[in-house]
């Protein structure tokens, strides 16, 4: 029993980091809190959804249409929106991607309809066990993409020029400019691998979730507190801030009933703003 | 980088000597005016210092030229070609690289990623960036030693090594050096110059702010006097050495306390 929870724990922590690292970059390099990360990750469990059942196009293979066009899509929301007040008191660009959040999701109602809807693969994949523990196989599978993408993510930052500039623009911003690096196209490349993060969590997502309009406030809840757990702006960070949380609803659910998991994820949260409000890995600069 | 049109407008100036030309420069910060009308002129192949005291706008003099701060009024020419309004990115491309107050290194990254932050531009160049790369590796090889350390961990000496080499990456004509020697020991400013002088033997022009007057005006060929957001005197540094208004301003407090100046053979002109 104890295995697992703790295995479940594992699946969920690892796709609540998938969730949180391009939540986590966008506010960490840009220190804009992208309200819309929730409704970018509904969009792609719809996009999985779509392409699925209309054309039989398997996750997997979504996945790879998903991040580019997502990165694309974040691309241009930065370039042609936000760019123009990111000198502005955080609150303004807060309210911006609020009132996008609000285009964006009702659009997707008047679209999808509020209806739940699930992606059901078939024939099911079906379930591995190991002695007394089972996971479902497409579990498994969405979790080893969740680490494999935020693992990507990670490498991209650290070996590439585009992830050094990205880094040097969040250290220090004019430096960065010194050394030729274009601030407002290094922030629309950070904020679309935002978005390409979203919309690829979205994609896991929809294997295993239940799709609608309305996850997108539960997803950027949980894109919160794993920041706040792990610390701002890393992909480190992302990750065990993940793993906590999902350990912690995991096992706090069959402590104390399932109907309570997000009561004691958003307690935690609290506790954490109060005592550690840095995090667990907090620290200054994106690795 | 340069357009045709360029190389041909840089003709006359080149002909003189002249890198880098700054007339009735006008610059500073929001409500905030720093420089009012600032003349100046880099020769090429030497060392131009700028002194004066805090707030006599050397650093928004940088500033300016790199494109961080825009300017309000006046001309800067380099190479005969307009330069005002330019993007830091273009200024770096057309050669003039600024190693900023303060040193400004990115501090969580490496040594070496710091050091490849300051060939950003220079991406269809790989032979020469490995190659600038183990250059600086030469001048400085403590920066070997400690290429996958954090560079915000080193000490006050190191970074400003470290910053530099990050300078050197870009493959500079200009390198310009806010406070080269602020904070650090003598001996190490020491170990810092004679790695300038080697660079600037070799061809590399520089414009160096220095507290150290003394120290600037031996090392350098000409200089620059600036107070409140003007120059106020400029010349050959050996005359400017001599001159007793200087003396009097500048360096009234060694002179009193008898002490020598350091490396009276090193001046270069």
């Amino acid at each position: 029993m104890f295995l697992q929870i703790l295995v479940n724990g594992v699946v969920l922590g690892c796709l609540y980091a998938c969730i949180a690292a391009g939540f986590s970059l966008v506010w960490g390099v840009l220190n804009v809190i992208n309200l819309m990360h929730g409704s970018f990750i509904v969009l792609g469990s719809y996009l999985a959804w779509g392409a699925y059942h209309s054309m039989g196009v398997s996750p997997w293979v979504t996945i790879a249409i998903a991040a580019p066009l997502f990165y694309l899509m974040g691309y241009l929301v930065q370039r042609g929106v936000l760019n123009r007040v990111m000198a502005a008191p955080v609150l303004v660009t807060l309210t911006l991607t609020f009132g996008m959040d609000l285009i964006l999701n009702n659009a997707m109602i008047l679209a999808f309809k509020a209806d739940y809807r699930k992606l059901i693969l078939d024939p099911p994949l079906g379930t591995v066990a190991w002695g007394s523990v089972v996971v479902p196989v497409d579990r498994l599978v969405a979790t080893v993409f969740a680490l494999v993408l935020t693992g990507a993510l990670y490498v991209l930052l650290r070996r590439t020029r585009m992830g050094r500039a990205i880094i040097a623009v969040r250290l220090d911003r004019d430096a960065a400019r010194l050394m030729g690096v274009d601030v407002p196209v290094t922030y629309a490349a950070a904020f679309g691998l935002g978005a390409a993060m979203a919309g690829c969590a979205g994609v896991l997502l929809a294997l295993i979730f239940p799709i609608s309009p309305l996850s997108s406030i539960p997803y950027l809840g949980k894109a919160f507190v794993v920041c706040v757990l792990g610390g701002l702006g890393s992909v480190p960070g992302a990750v065990l801030g993940g793993l906590v949380l999902g350990l912690v609803e995991s096992f706090g659910a069959m402590a104390i009933g399932p109907e309570h998991a997000v009561t004691l994820s958003f307690a935690l949260l609290i506790g954490f703003l109060v005592f550690r409000p840095q995090g667990l890995l907090g620290k200054r600069g994106f690795e | 980088m340069n357009t045709a049109g360029e190389r041909a407008a840089a003709m006359p100036a080149e002909r003189s000597g002249e890198l880098l030309r700054i007339e009735g420069l006008h610059s500073g910060y929001g409500p905030v005016t720093v420089l009012w009308g600032v003349d100046l002129s880099v020769r090429e192949g030497g060392i131009t210092a700028l002194i004066g005291s805090n707030g006599a706008g050397k650093s928004t003099l940088m500033r300016t030229v790199s494109g961080l701060v825009p300017a309000r009024a006046g001309r800067i020419f380099w190479r005969g070609a307009e330069l005002r309004d330019a993007t830091p990115a273009r200024v770096l491309g057309l050669g003039i690289a600024h190693v900023p107050e303060g040193r400004r290194l990115f501090g969580a990254m490496s040594v070496e990623e710091n050091l490849l932050m300051g060939a950003y531009l220079r991406r269809n160049d790989a032979a020469g960036v490995a190659r600038d790369l183990g250059r600086v590796y030469t001048i400085f090889p403590k920066l070997k030693e400690r290429r996958r350390q954090a560079a915000g961990t080193m000490s006050g000496g190191e970074q400003q090594m470290c910053a530099i080499g990050r300078g050197l990456m870009s493959a500079p004509r200009l390198l310009m050096i806010d406070e080269l020697s602020l904070g650090l020991s003598p001996l190490l400013v020491e170990q810092l110059v004679d790695a300038l002088l080697a660079l600037n033997r070799e061809g590399l022009t520089i414009l160096v702010v220095e507290q150290d007057v003394v120290a600037a005006l031996e090392v350098s060929g000409t200089a620059y006097v600036m107070d409140t957001g003007r120059v106020t005197q400029h010349g050959e540094s050996s005359a400017l050495l001599a001159d007793p208004a200087v003396r009097r301003a500048y360096l009234g407090a060694f002179e009193s306390q008898g002490v020598s100046t350091p490396r009276s053979g090193t001046i270069v002109v």
